[in-house]
């Protein structure tokens, strides 16, 4: 039994009788999940506890077919009989959506996957005491307020979950698994009254061995806060820009957004006609990967049962593939890669191919130029590959570090990114399920004074 | 005192099935471990959604959230456990959990539990959505759908939604509280494609708040909404990027809300001021802009997306003047920053759901009217930047803060002349504040379907301003 979760052995029990249920009912396709979790979570600020949230949960969700049209529902109510209503209710609701050829749940299929192997549960994540817990956030913390150029902290965090989810549907799939999660993160200000600066370091696994440690999490996060300090304003223009590896991160998350089945078929994507062309350069190679042991981003099947895999999305500068669910599958007459969540799709571990460079070789390539290190905002737009975002960056003149910049915005569209790519780092590190390494780009537009 | 006269108040709260007999067990429980307050925040909250796309209503859903949150504070100190299983038995254990965090050896009882009511009423609204057909508001999406279709050939694509929600609230706490409330939000949103020469933009029009389907007749009709959201999306197929650098912008009036809810609003949330992380925490009752500035924050507004009848600590909230004459005077409090501040809790302690600890947030927040005409503030621009409508914005601590705008216009000569879309504004917000050159007599709000996130909580908030001048800012383009 999965400590924490002692109630969790039925989920597989009442998954499978609320199928047979809503088929009695009258529904001709039935999927229904459910996923329990049990969470901590504690923040230190100044030495002290600041809040402390332990708690249980589940919840459950539920797709109906009926005539190809589809209903949607769910529920953190798990009591038999508000499900019944809910099904009898979701049956009753397809009836008014319109027929859709491209709905239905996937083709039943065998499930090949060894779960174990893929090394999502760690016992010493669930085990942890809540002492131990408060005990590393207030020791990462109290090393980094150590420093005096620190004034001030946002406070540490330290967080762990043990999920189980739970799936099963009338083409005869059935099967759960067990995942955790551990977190330590810190935010800290530095500066005086007026030019304070601030920033933020966190490390995620789902294993604890891989956390880092108190003392890397305050060494980073110190580094990463007062290489901000007394920032100035460059003046407008077009420059080398070197994306640090947390950079390329959210640029590939805005490629995610762009490869993502269900934007191209609902026509939200720049990329929508570009399958099979040339869309970046040829030494880039980016893979959505569900399937390596252990990482944040590995799974053993989709929210609809359909198991991972290592899909190729551009490959050496082609794109190759879209990432889909079942019904945008259909839709581009494509296959599922296994990326359903819910009515959309989520990457695994989409990532960006190593290079060679080593990341300081990449900085004292610049003759003139900016490292980007933090961006603010939102300015992204798919159906354009537009964006522009406010940002922090490190002025480099003759392969140095001069000064930092603040109040700039970079702007750009990913399409031309994509195709000017001067070097690609060889730092790749799976921090986050979307990453990449240094990324040093031609030129692009940066707005100062 | 009117009591609400809602035809909402139907007790759905009872689905939880739990007297006052058990609360003020649960809420003894809480205390036992030496807690100064403790607090239950029940919800039971039903979302109904409607999606329509390729011609087709593609899908609907359902979906039920029932549970509740347990908070006891100690000193400074939070502890905070939520269930969906209602069973004595886990509510003891949640109870139990929340109480460690304390450890006084001064015991508190709870004070006995008197019901009280709400003072106003900000949704008296006749027909609520969740009590109507599922067919009358799949009629309302096909409207908008048909609307944006048919609006022009080169529109390639639409999508349309309605989302709508009723969310029952309870808050019971030590000090003998309890009062409900039973807040409607409605919002039906429209995303069109236009498409020429290969180039495509995407339009976005939307309306709703704590309001019922009334509504959609009377202020804003579906077909309004989805020739809004084509009417965007074409005008994007004729905008340029703009010029980047720093110039005057004028800001739009209502859309631009979202500048006064980034650049101001959040660093005037008190635990930022409390913790001393905000730029504004040394400075109450100094004059941080121009005397012609106002800025206040209102939950009690009628029918608007950000409002409440009490927060989620169950406090009444009021009209809350920020910035007064340019001098800064309130910030928004909840029960805990003004405790430890020995301030007055102004009712805006919000949470996203029972599984959040509330947090001080923005409701309605806006910059209230000026003296200027908006085309005399237009026409005092030789050449500059005039934003219209916005993707968001984010702000940071430090006063650091961009906002995206999606739809825009040069001015040259004191003239709106060619449209702009994509680009970024940069600011700080002490600084842009004194720059803060013109107001206008034209406070409109933005679209009512804008949600804030902080800390992780989403929360639906509106914002609003007059036409404003801004000396001089940094605008992010080609």
């Amino acid at each position: 039994m999965m400590p924490g979760t002692e109630t969790e052995p039925k989920h597989m029990d009442l998954a499978e009788s609320l199928v047979s249920y809503a088929r009695k009912e009258g529904a001709d396709e039935v999927e229904v999940a459910i996923v329990g979790s049990t969470e901590f979570n504690v923040d230190i600020r100044h030495g002290e506890i600041e809040n402390l949230i332990e708690a249980g949960s589940r919840s459950l969700g539920l797709r109906i077919i009926k005539g190809q049209r589809t209903a949607y529902a769910s529920s953190s109510d798990l009591s038999k009989d508000s499900l019944h209503r809910l099904i009898s209710r979701a049956v009753k609701r397809a009836d008014l959506s319109s027929p859709d050829s491209c709905a239905g749940l996937p083709a039943a299929q065998r499930f090949g996957h060894n779960i174990a192997a893929l090394n999502l549960f760690d016992p010493q994540v669930a085990e942890l005491s809540p002492e131990s817990k408060i005990e590393l956030a207030k020791k990462t913390e109290h090393i980094a307020l150590q420093d005096k150029r620190i004034v001030n902290s946002h406070g540490s965090t330290c967080e762990t979950r043990i999920i189980k989810t739970t799936l099963a549907n009338s083409n005869g799939f059935s099967q759960s698994y067990n995942e955790t999660y551990c977190g330590l993160s810190l935010g800290l200000q530095a500066g005086q009254t007026d030019e304070i600066v601030e920033d933020y370091w966190s490390s995620s696994k789902r294993h604890f061995d891989e956390l880092e440690t108190p003392e890397d999490i305050a060494a980073r996060c110190i580094a990463r806060t007062v290489r901000h300090l007394h920032p100035r304003k460059i003046p407008t223009q077009q420059v080398p820009v070197v994306f640090e590896s947390t950079m390329t991160s959210w640029l590939l998350g805005f490629l995610f957004a762009c490869v993502s089945g269900v934007s191209v078929y609902q026509k939200t994507s720049f990329l929508q006609d570009k399958l099979g062309e040339h869309i970046a350069d040829n030494r880039l190679t980016i893979y959505d990967d569900g399937l390596i042991p252990g990482l944040l981003g590995t799974t053993p099947f989709d929210s609809e049962g359909v198991p991972a895999q290592k899909t190729a999305v551009v490959d050496q500068g082609i794109l190759t593939n879209f990432l889909c669910n079942t019904y945008a599958a259909k839709k581009l007459k494509l296959r599922s890669t296994g990326n359903a969540e819910g009515t959309g799709v989520a990457p695994h571990n989409f990532y960006l191919e190593a290079g060679s460079t080593q990341p300081d070789q990449i900085i004292s390539s610049l003759d003139k130029g900016l490292i980007l290190i933090r961006t603010l905002g939102h300015g992204l737009n798919p159906v354009t590959g537009d964006f522009s975002r406010g940002a922090y960056g490190l002025w480099v003149e003759k392969g140095e570090i001069a000064y930092p910049v603040a109040e700039i915005t970079i702007s750009g569209n990913l399409g031309s990114v994509l195709r000017n790519i001067d070097m690609i780092g060889n730092d790749l590190e799976f921090r986050t399920p979307i990453c990449g390494p240094t990324l040093k780009i031609h030129d692009l537009m940066i707005a100062g004074t | 005192m009117e009591k609400p006269t809602s035809a909402l108040l139907t007790g759905d709260i009872d689905h939880l099935d739990l007297d006052d007999q058990d609360y003020q067990k649960i809420l003894d429980i809480a205390l036992s471990q030496g807690g100064d307050f403790a607090e239950i925040f029940c919800e039971y909250r039903l979302y109904s959604f409607i999606n329509m796309e390729e011609d087709i209503i593609k899908e609907t859903a359902e979906s039920i959230s029932l549970g509740l949150g347990i908070r006891v504070i100690s000193g400074e100190i939070t502890g905070y456990a939520y269930a969906n299983d209602t069973s004595p038995i886990k509510l003891k254990k949640a109870a139990l959990t929340a109480a460690s965090i304390a450890s006084s050896q001064e015991k508190h009882k709870a004070a006995p539990i008197i019901p009280e009511q709400p003072v106003h009423n900000a949704y008296p609204i006749l027909q609520p959505a969740h009590k109507k057909s599922l067919e009358d508001k799949i009629d309302l999406v096909r409207r908008a759908y048909m609307a944006a279709q048919n609006y022009d050939p080169k529109i390639q694509k639409v999508k349309t939604s309605i989302l709508d929600m009723v969310q029952h609230v309870r808050v019971i706490n030590s000090e003998g509280l309890s009062i409900t409330d039973v807040r409607p939000l409605i919002k039906l949103t429209c995303f069109a494609i236009a498409e020429k020469h290969n180039q495509r933009e995407a339009g976005y029009h939307g309306g709703g708040g704590r309001v019922g389907l009334e509504y959609f007749q009377e202020d804003l009709t579906p077909e309004r909404i989805g020739e809004e959201a084509a009417k965007e999306s074409l005008h994007l197929l004729e905008a340029a990027l703009p010029p980047a650098g720093e110039m005057p912008v004028v800001l739009a009036p209502g859309h631009s809300g979202v500048l006064i809810h980034e650049a101001v609003g959040h660093l005037l949330e008190a635990d930022f001021n409390r913790k001393k992380t905000s730029v504004f925490w040394n400075k109450m009752g100094q004059q941080v802009a121009k005397s012609s500035l106002n800025i206040y924050d209102d939950p009690t507004i009628p029918y608007f997306r950000g409002s409440y009848n009490i927060d989620d600590e169950g406090t009444i909230p009021q009209k809350t003047p920020l910035i007064r004459e340019g001098r800064l005077v309130g910030l928004l409090q909840d029960r805990l920053s003004a405790k430890l501040m020995q301030a007055t809790a102004t009712g805006h302690g919000r949470r996203q759901d029972y599984t959040c600890i509330p947090i001080p947030r923005m409701s309605n927040t806006y910059i209230d009217k000026g003296e200027y005409d908006p085309e005399e503030i237009i026409k005092s621009v030789g050449k500059g930047f005039y934003a219209h409508k916005y993707q968001g914005g984010q702000v940071e601590d430090s006063g650091k803060f961009t906002f995206s705008v999606s739809s825009g216009f040069l001015i040259e000569g004191g003239k709106l002349t060619s449209p702009v879309k994509q680009a970024t504004l940069i600011g700080t917000n002490i600084d842009i504040l004194n720059k803060i050159e013109k107001i206008g007599h034209d406070l409109q709000f933005g679209l009512q379907t804008g949600t804030c996130g902080k800390e992780g909580q989403a929360a639906p908030v509106t914002d609003g301003c007059p036409t404003l001048k801004i000396t001089r800012m940094t605008v992010g383009g080609q």
